[in-house]
């Protein structure tokens, strides 16, 4: 084996071992963060799953390009929320789409849930799409500002203006709505 | 130049809320601008609330075990692995049993969740140190931490690895730039782990201006760094853990932050 083989082969074998610590952590945000855009907790995890075996099979292509791994999957991940929504595209129209929630033994408690579950989505709707991923990657994937500019190419400052504007706007909106 | 600041406050805040502190915390290190978080900071609450759930144990294992099937798979197509191809049958799932019944036995038959801890050893193939971004270390005549334990968390199962440091007391004022200073140095079981974490117990900084002692804030009595790296029994790994503190606002209190971006595995 020749001495750049040996290199790509070690580079990905750091890849894997990265992306591998990386599972435990990431799993449950990357559900939550496509649940956001698809409404089903079941889709959600399957797509979860999903981006890691993506991720895995596209290692060799994998560079590091400013933008750490857990970024990576983050768009990974929106890929995968994508097509999915393709899929779905003649059920729906947005990009959120309120769901009823279900499972819960207590009546109230689900319909309160579920009135709480619209006035947010409703809310969140109303965000432009990049203000709308700036809170989703922040608030349920849980990556940083930088991270978040690495992946949507803007600079962390410009990230947390677009937070903030964000969060405000989603203030006024909810707040009208209590 | 006020819209900048505030912000990186709120950022600040939701960075620490991120990571386990409470909104009432951020709040009080920012008093000047409590009244203008918070109801941003409450909003954040409700759409975290609103999505935050807990994947099924069953979806999160079976997508696990699709992974590490799929990452056995590749291991094995590439040429470094090609020899394990060359062993007979028998013999691969005779080691491969082996293996799955000494997991088993470490996951079931002892009390696994239960952290081993490890003492320390001069020619150990692991190797703590502690080091210092400097942010805004420069106001300090002296930080003192105390760290009462260091905890290493194993990539592939639920094994959690804990020592005492040798040196529990460091003056992050002298580990600025390239410096770090070795807190432990032992034997560690060998394999792939992906997260680090520090218990600190005191912290006591002495400001430059005033000769007097502040408050240094954490986000949570551990700090933990997610970075995978790996300890093998031929090689000295040596882990250096970046510790930052940051002044939160100008109200004259700092935080203290692990820095993910510079804390390393390096192999010696």
């Amino acid at each position: 084996m020749d001495k750049r083989n040996r290199g790509n082969i070690s580079a990905i074998n750091d890849y894997e071992t990265q992306l591998s610590g990386l599972y435990e952590e990431y799993y449950d945000k990357i559900a939550r963060y496509v649940y956001v855009h698809i409404g089903s907790k079941e889709e959600a995890e399957d797509i979860a799953g999903e981006v890691f075996l993506k991720a895995l099979m596209s290692l060799k292509s994998y560079r590091e390009q400013g933008v750490p791994m857990q970024g990576w999957l983050f768009r990974i991940a929106h890929n995968l929320t994508v097509d999915y929504l393709r899929r779905m595209d003649n059920r729906r129209t947005v990009p959120i789409d309120p769901v009823m929630l279900t499972g819960s033994d207590n009546p109230v408690a689900a319909a309160e849930e579920n009135i709480e579950f619209e006035r947010v989505t409703e809310a969140m709707k109303q965000l432009t799409a990049e203000q709308r991923e700036v809170i989703n990657l922040r608030f349920l994937g849980g990556l940083t500002s930088k991270e978040v500019g690495g992946i949507l190419g803007k600079s962390d400052g410009a990230v947390r203006e677009m937070q903030r504007a964000a969060i405000e706007k989603l203030r006024g909106i909810m707040g009208v709505q209590t | 130049m006020i819209t900048e600041d505030f912000d990186r406050i709120l950022d600040d805040c939701i960075d620490r809320i991120n990571h386990g502190d409470n909104l009432k915390d951020c709040l009080s290190d920012y008093p000047a601008y409590s009244e203008k978080l918070r109801p941003l900071l409450e909003s954040m609450h409700d759409v975290q609330k609103t999505y935050t759930f807990t994947p099924s144990a069953d979806s999160k294992r079976a997508a696990r075990q699709r992974f590490h099937a799929a990452l056995d798979k590749q291991r094995q197509a590439t040429p470094l692995f090609s020899f394990f191809r060359a062993i007979p049958r028998p013999a691969v799932w005779a080691t491969i049993t082996v293996l799955v019944l000494a997991i088993v036995a470490a996951l079931v038959i002892r009390p696994a969740l239960n952290p081993s801890t490890l003492v320390p050893s001069v020619d150990g193939n692991f190797v703590f140190l502690i080091s210092d971004e400097p942010n805004d270390i420069g106001d300090f005549e002296s930080l003192n931490v105390t760290i009462s334990k260091v905890g290493l968390q194993a990539a592939d199962s639920l094994k959690r690895l804990e020592f005492t440091p040798e040196t529990q007391t460091v003056d992050l004022t002298q580990l600025q730039g390239g410096q770090a200073q070795e807190i432990w140095r032992g034997n560690v079981t060998t394999g792939r782990y992906s997260q680090v974490y520090i218990y600190v117990s005191k912290v006591t900084g002495k400001l430059k201006s005033a000769g007097q002692t502040v408050d240094v804030k954490l986000p949570s009595s551990k700090l933990h760094i997610s970075i995978p790296f790996e300890v093998e029994s031929d090689a000295v790994t040596s882990f250096t853990f970046d510790i930052t503190v940051v002044a939160t606002g100008h109200n004259g209190k700092y935080i203290l932050k692990p820095q993910i971006g510079d804390s390393v595995p390096r192999e010696e």
